[in-house]
């Protein structure tokens, strides 16, 4: 059911298309805060961290505002069916994204725990990682204003790839520690941070099973179970 | 069974029951098969097959010309009236087609109760109007007549607001009241089927809120089939709900699967508001 | 500019305003100047012996009394036949026949008698029972004016049951009553006010016809009670007075023309004040 046609009432349209926008501008807050928080990280660029850690409130706003739209939307309109659930997913995916704004903002309060940890071996990981995890939010939401459950899926396949870097950073983190215990508090922190990233990954993949819902009406376990 | 079962049992509050608000699964009270109706030449109604379940709220629901008022008005025959008019199929009840002429019409219509859009009130007191049909089926004495007309207006929640003005015109209640009236009228004569043709849709919000609660408590006793341009009375009154286009039927499942994921698109187009 | 249209506006109102009153002036304007010129001419006859008296012999005093009564016994007479079979036939229109060929056909039927002159249906009357008896008969008269009755209940009571919403009956049908109960104990009742004015509407009809009694009940100078003689009846008493040389006479027909007149118009009233109750419930 991609694409519907357009309601007979226009301002019902309307509002569905301001509601798309406006998660579709927090995914790309998030994003870039996220890329933002990583840059600082590795450049150690203190004052660029906290402005990171700064412009996570206008994502709470945003969050609230999208809260304020979903329950209008329904209260004024009375979406059914697919609307109803696209307006739902809105409303759950804005609190998602608001917690990976959360994730961003935890990633930059630790630049400047970190200030001389170049020497450390998993930094040169985590960017990878942090690309990676980004970009299945950018997908995802990208799939969402597009009401694409297909692409979707795709994003919640790429779920796998994020774990296997944590993993592996864990490892490395685990190594690097019983060798030079000196450096566990910021391998610490850094672990930390590997295990944001992780989280947002699983955050993505959140927000794809429930844009897949959203376009469906099925869950992707359902869609799964049928796929063999 | 061993002794720590008992312990080992999580509290109710863990239990996870997902099918608690499941659609009960009840015997088919009415059967419509290969259903076709005419106005004249104009066919109105096309192959329509549904089965409808017993002791539950059955919404048709569609753009004005679908049918589906039609559809109501096969199942107790009422469109015989007009002679241009005609059904074809079968419509089963209790294992008997009751479009069969030889299906006798007063049999037919004590099982099958219709209530209509309007208020349709007789000129009559209050107490005549819901005595009246029920005279004729029932040989009954003073004292049982009352004992019913009571018990009627009691099932349509309006026994407390009529009780004291029985013989008063019935034309002096408000719109809401006298179609509750009409329905105490219906179900006076116990019928086992109720078919409601847009019977909100002449009442203020106050009334239609009422008329549905009755509706449910209804549920127990009959069958009901509603028909209703409100999508959200719909989905309000009814476990099951069939979508109507062009006289043909074109979904029908349980009510909160049509309103959240139907199937066809063309169900979807119309319950969100997308129909040209 | 919108003020010279608002005064545009304004001054085709008043005129519009101007001429519907004097187009309602002037119907009234006939409507009093009859009762005037009735009661005026009348009034020396306008006394208790016009009710208790009898049709006077030229030269002397009298009343109309044998003239109210004739008349009065052949509108019952004619509205007992006429009411019952017209409200059949329009029962019969409105309720079974509205589909069919025949209805058609009898609903055409009745619209002729309707628009018959009633002087023909006098001479009908005439040639089947006054030639027959051989002589004129209150019954004859009661006949004639039944027969103008007739088409007007026929048409009225159709008209009536017509009116009552078909949801009426289709929600009296889908309890499962018979027809015959349904039309007699919820249609009639739903329609009870406009069956009764179109009686009363009838009765206006047939009280001030003259020609069809002419040649059926003609008249008589003397009292009878009995419905198979010459009967005498206002609207012929007051031709044959108006006629007459004698002024006793002419202040009687006046008197007679008066009273008429204040039924007919009272019968209108009442019409009005039952569709206005009808309206308010």
């Amino acid at each position: 059911m991609q694409q519907p046609r357009e309601h007979t009432l226009k301002a019902f349209d309307e509002d569905l298309d301001r509601l798309r926008a406006q998660i579709a501008q927090m995914g790309g807050l998030a994003e870039h805060a996220i890329g933002e928080a990583m840059r600082c990280l590795i450049q150690r660029d203190v004052d660029g961290a906290m402005a990171v850690v700064q412009n996570d409130g206008k994502l709470d706003e945003l969050e609230v505002e999208a809260e304020r739209r979903v329950v209008q939307l329904i209260a004024l309109r009375a979406p059914m069916a697919g609307d109803l659930r696209e307006a739902v997913a809105a409303l759950k995916i804005s609190g998602v994204v608001e917690r990976i704004g959360d994730y961003a903002k935890n990633i930059a309060r630790r630049v400047p725990l970190l200030e001389d940890s170049s020497q450390l071996e998993p930094l040169s990981l985590l960017p990878e990682m942090a690309r990676i995890a980004t970009q299945m939010v950018h997908d995802v939401l990208d799939a969402f204003v597009r009401r694409d459950p297909e692409a979707a899926v795709r994003v919640v396949e790429r779920d796998q790839a994020v774990d296997d870097f944590y993993d592996s950073i864990f490892r490395t983190l685990l190594t690097f520690m019983m060798e030079r215990p000196q450096t566990i508090g910021q391998s610490a922190h850094l672990l930390f941070v590997a295990k944001n990233l992780e989280r947002v990954g699983d955050h993505a993949t959140n927000i794809a099973e429930m844009v897949y819902y959203a376009a469906t009406g099925e869950h992707v376990a359902e869609h799964k179970k049928k796929a063999p | 069974m061993n002794d720590h079962s008992a312990t080992l049992e999580q509290p109710a509050y863990l239990r996870f029951e997902p099918n608690r608000d499941a659609v009960p699964d009840t015997a088919t009270q009415l059967s419509i098969r290969h259903l076709n109706f005419f106005y004249g030449r104009a066919q109105a109604l096309h192959e329509v097959n549904l089965e409808i379940k017993a002791n539950a709220v059955t919404a048709i629901i569609g753009p004005s010309g679908c049918g589906k008022s039609t559809l109501l008005r096969s199942v107790n025959r009422i469109y015989e009236l007009y002679p241009d008019q005609r059904a074809e199929g079968e419509i089963l009840v209790d294992g008997r087609n009751v479009l069969d002429k030889r299906y006798p019409l007063s049999d037919l219509r004590r099982k099958v109760g219709m209530v209509f859009q309007k208020p349709t009130p007789f000129a009559s007191s209050i107490r005549n109007n819901v005595a009246f049909a029920l005279s004729y089926y029932e040989k009954l004495s003073k004292a049982e007549v009352a004992d019913r007309v009571e018990d009627a207006l009691r099932q349509a929640a309006l026994w407390d607001e009529v009780k004291d003005k029985l013989n008063q015109s019935a034309l002096g209640l408000s719109g809401g009241q006298q179609q509750r009236l009409c329905i105490a009228r219906t179900i006076a004569v116990r019928p086992e089927i109720l078919l409601l043709d847009e019977a909100t849709s002449a009442l203020d919000p106050i009334s239609t809120a009422k008329i549905e609660e009755l509706i449910h408590e209804l549920r127990e006793r009959f069958t009901i089939m509603i028909v209703t341009h409100n999508m959200q009375q719909a989905a309000r009154v009814s476990q099951r709900t069939a979508f109507f286009h062009l006289g043909e039927l074109i979904e029908f499942g349980k009510t909160r699967d049509i309103f959240t994921n139907p199937r066809v698109q063309r169900t979807q187009d119309y319950i969100t508001g997308r129909f040209g | 500019m919108t003020g010279s249209r608002v005064l545009q506006r304004k001054v085709v109102d008043a005129v519009a305003l101007v001429f519907a009153g004097a187009a309602t002036l002037f119907g009234l304007f006939w409507l009093f100047w009859i009762l005037w010129t009735t009661l005026q001419n009348g009034i020396g006859a306008l006394n208790p012996a016009l009710f208790t008296q009898m049709t006077p012999p030229p030269g002397s005093e009298g009343g109309l009394l044998n003239a109210f009564y004739g008349s009065a016994m052949m509108i019952l007479l004619a509205v007992a036949i006429g009411a019952p079979v017209g409200l059949a036939a329009g029962t019969y229109l409105a309720e079974h026949g509205r589909y069919t060929r025949l209805g058609a056909v009898v609903s055409f039927l009745n619209d002729v008698l309707l628009s018959a002159p009633s002087i023909v249906i006098g001479l009908f009357v005439y040639e089947m029972v006054v030639a027959s008896m051989g002589h004129f008969s209150g019954y004859a008269g009661a006949l004639a004016l039944a027969m103008i009755l007739l088409p007007v209940i026929v048409r009225t009571s159709d008209e009536a049951l017509r009116i009552v919403p078909d949801q009426m009956r289709e929600a009296a049908f889908a309890l499962g009553i018979p027809r015959w109960k349904v039309t007699s104990q919820i249609l009639f009742k739903a329609a009870l006010s406009a069956i009764v004015t179109g009686v009363l509407l009838g009765i206006a009809r047939i009280a001030g016809e003259t020609a069809p009694l002419l040649f059926t009940a003609l008249s008589n100078q003397f009292w009878t009670s009995s419905l198979n003689e010459p009967l005498a009846n206002l609207p012929v008493v007051i031709f044959q007075y108006a006629m007459s040389p004698y002024d006793e006479w002419h202040e009687l027909a006046w008197a007679g023309a008066f009273m008429l007149t204040l039924f007919v118009l009272g019968l209108n009233i009442a019409v009005r004040l039952i569709v206005r109750r009808r309206k308010r419930s």
